[in-house]
């Protein structure tokens, strides 16, 4: 909503044009309506949407660096508050709560109450193994990983399948050290 | 909270768009162009059928195809695109173009995506022209499936189909089916 | 009271009916629902002979019976929405609300990315819905 958008709000600043949900997160249920028909397996779907979010990261970061003006972090917990209050709040115009760090601080949760690509969905019986968001995870994948930490992302709690929010699980795999060529995903 | 009042960076739009493409027709059917096209095409028909029934809710009912179609080069183009249609034209036989001088979704897709520059001499600007303008071919099957759901929905059963002329200039041709 | 709610797809195939009586005479009100959709398209082509042109949504009332009144709607989509009362005294604001809200929850409902157009709504959000908009009825409540 406009209204709930601040000037001092990063996400708010003029560069981010906004567009009205409704045509993206109706595309996206498309998206993944067709994959379930062109797919048998549902894991299959799963790892597609992973895929496709993955490339859009790995295609974002550098655009959200210089937006949000943040020069790259190199503390995971930062780097972890950074997607929570900014990232989410840039893109899709919600705030999650980092929660449950690990004790080598290796691995958190990002909670959200709410987000924009689940509005009006219902998951029927049959896509009980769907994870219907999956492609979120794969964003943050491909966008860690473009600023050297390869992890491990997924969701451990889901709306759509009843829970009482949505819960993605970061883990750090490792920091990949400064001199790469990335290979790339596929 | 509804989806009507909800808003998100149009970047999330356009990645998602330009990811379709690349899913569809470069991982899923690398060797099938058509069959990727199809697909694409019923994700934007499944995606028109649902806006124009959102778009049209508290508004007075279509009396004929014509206004359909005013209404999707007007208030659907201004929703989609943020701008309306340049120029209708018809036949006055079922056949209708619509005319984006400056189609929003061809502006916004990454130059790693449309080969347009790094051409020196004319041979290589017209073949990179050539093949910009197939590279955009694949980003239009989308919205033609969008205009044919919504269009379907409103009653006016069609197909549509696209030209990219200059880009990001196209047109979208609607041939009503009688 | 509201005893009936009908959505009806373009081709008059029945997507959506609930009755809220408990001597549940759902036949009854398919039969009901099933002659209203004929003054439907009477009212629509009527009035497109007569070159009025009534393209309004609401459509009013479409016949008493003897124990209820029935009410439509149209959507620009083709998709008619029927209730069926008990009530004499109703306001035309009510009916008009009750309809808009209940259009609101079809668009929704149809975009689930799951829901099949021309199928049964099966949505248990939608059920919950529509039974909020019948308990709400004539309370002058938003959408």
């Amino acid at each position: 909503m406009r209204a709930s958008l601040r000037p001092s709000d990063p996400a708010a600043s003029p560069a981010v044009e906004r567009v009205n949900a409704e045509l993206f997160t109706l595309t996206y249920g498309a998206i993944v309506r067709q994959l379930l028909t062109d797919y048998e397996e549902i894991d299959e779907v799963n790892k597609q949407l992973d895929t496709m979010g993955y490339n859009i990261g790995a295609r974002l970061v550098d655009d959200f660096l210089a937006k949000a003006n943040i020069t790259k972090c190199t503390d995971f917990r930062e780097t972890a508050d950074v997607i929570a209050k900014v990232g989410f709040k840039m893109f899709l115009n919600v705030t999650a709560t980092v929660a449950n760090w690990s004790s080598d601080n290796m691995e958190c949760s990002l909670i959200l109450d709410d987000n924009p690509l689940v509005d009006f969905v219902e998951l029927p019986e049959t896509c009980q193994g769907l994870s219907y968001c999956n492609i979120l995870c794969g964003v943050l994948r491909g966008a860690l990983e473009m600023v050297s930490m390869r992890t491990e992302v997924k969701f451990v709690k889901d709306m759509l399948r009843g829970d009482d929010a949505f819960e993605i699980r970061l883990k750090l795999l490792e920091h990949v050290p400064e001199e790469y060529p990335y290979k790339n995903d596929e | 909270m509804s989806g009507a009042t909800w808003e998100v960076a149009e970047s999330c739009v356009d990645s998602l768009n330009m990811e379709l493409v690349a899913t569809y027709y470069k991982r899923l059917h690398p060797t099938k162009p058509e069959l990727a096209a199809r697909r694409i095409e019923a994700i934007g028909y499944q995606v028109g059928l649902q806006l124009a029934e959102r778009y049209t809710r508290d508004r007075p009912r279509f009396s004929d195809h014509l206004e359909s179609i005013k209404f999707i080069c007007k208030d659907f183009w201004a929703e989609v695109f943020k701008k309306q249609v340049d120029n209708l034209k018809t036949n006055h036989k079922g056949v209708f173009v619509l005319q984006d001088n400056r189609f929003r979704w061809l502006t916004r897709i990454s130059v790693d995506a449309l080969p347009l520059a790094g051409a020196q001499n004319e041979s290589a600007v017209a073949a990179n022209a050539v093949r910009a303008s197939q590279a955009a071919g694949q980003y239009l099957y989308f919205p033609c499936g969008l205009i044919r759901g919504a269009l379907t929905n409103l009653g006016v059963p069609c197909g549509v189909s696209a030209e990219v002329t200059t880009l990001p200039a196209c047109a979208f041709v609607v041939r009503i089916k009688v | 009271m509201i005893v009936c709610v009908a959505v009806v797809g373009h081709n008059n195939n029945p997507l959506y009916l609930q009755s809220f009586v408990d001597d549940d005479n759902t036949l009854k009100f398919h039969y009901i629902v099933h002659c209203s959709l004929d003054v439907i398209e009477e009212k629509v082509s009527n009035s497109k002979r007569a070159g009025v042109n009534l393209n309004e949504t609401f459509l009013g009332l479409l016949y008493p019976t003897e124990d209820y009144k029935v009410f439509g709607y149209m959507s620009n989509t083709k998709i008619k929405f029927v209730l069926v009362t008990t009530d004499h005294d109703l306001r035309d604001a009510d009916v008009r609300n009750f309809f808009r809200r209940l259009h609101g929850a079809y668009v929704d409902a149809a975009s689930n990315p799951f829901h099949v157009p021309g199928k049964r709504i099966t949505s248990a959000a939608f059920a919950e819905r529509v039974s909020n908009v019948v308990k709400t009825f004539g309370f002058g409540a938003a959408a």
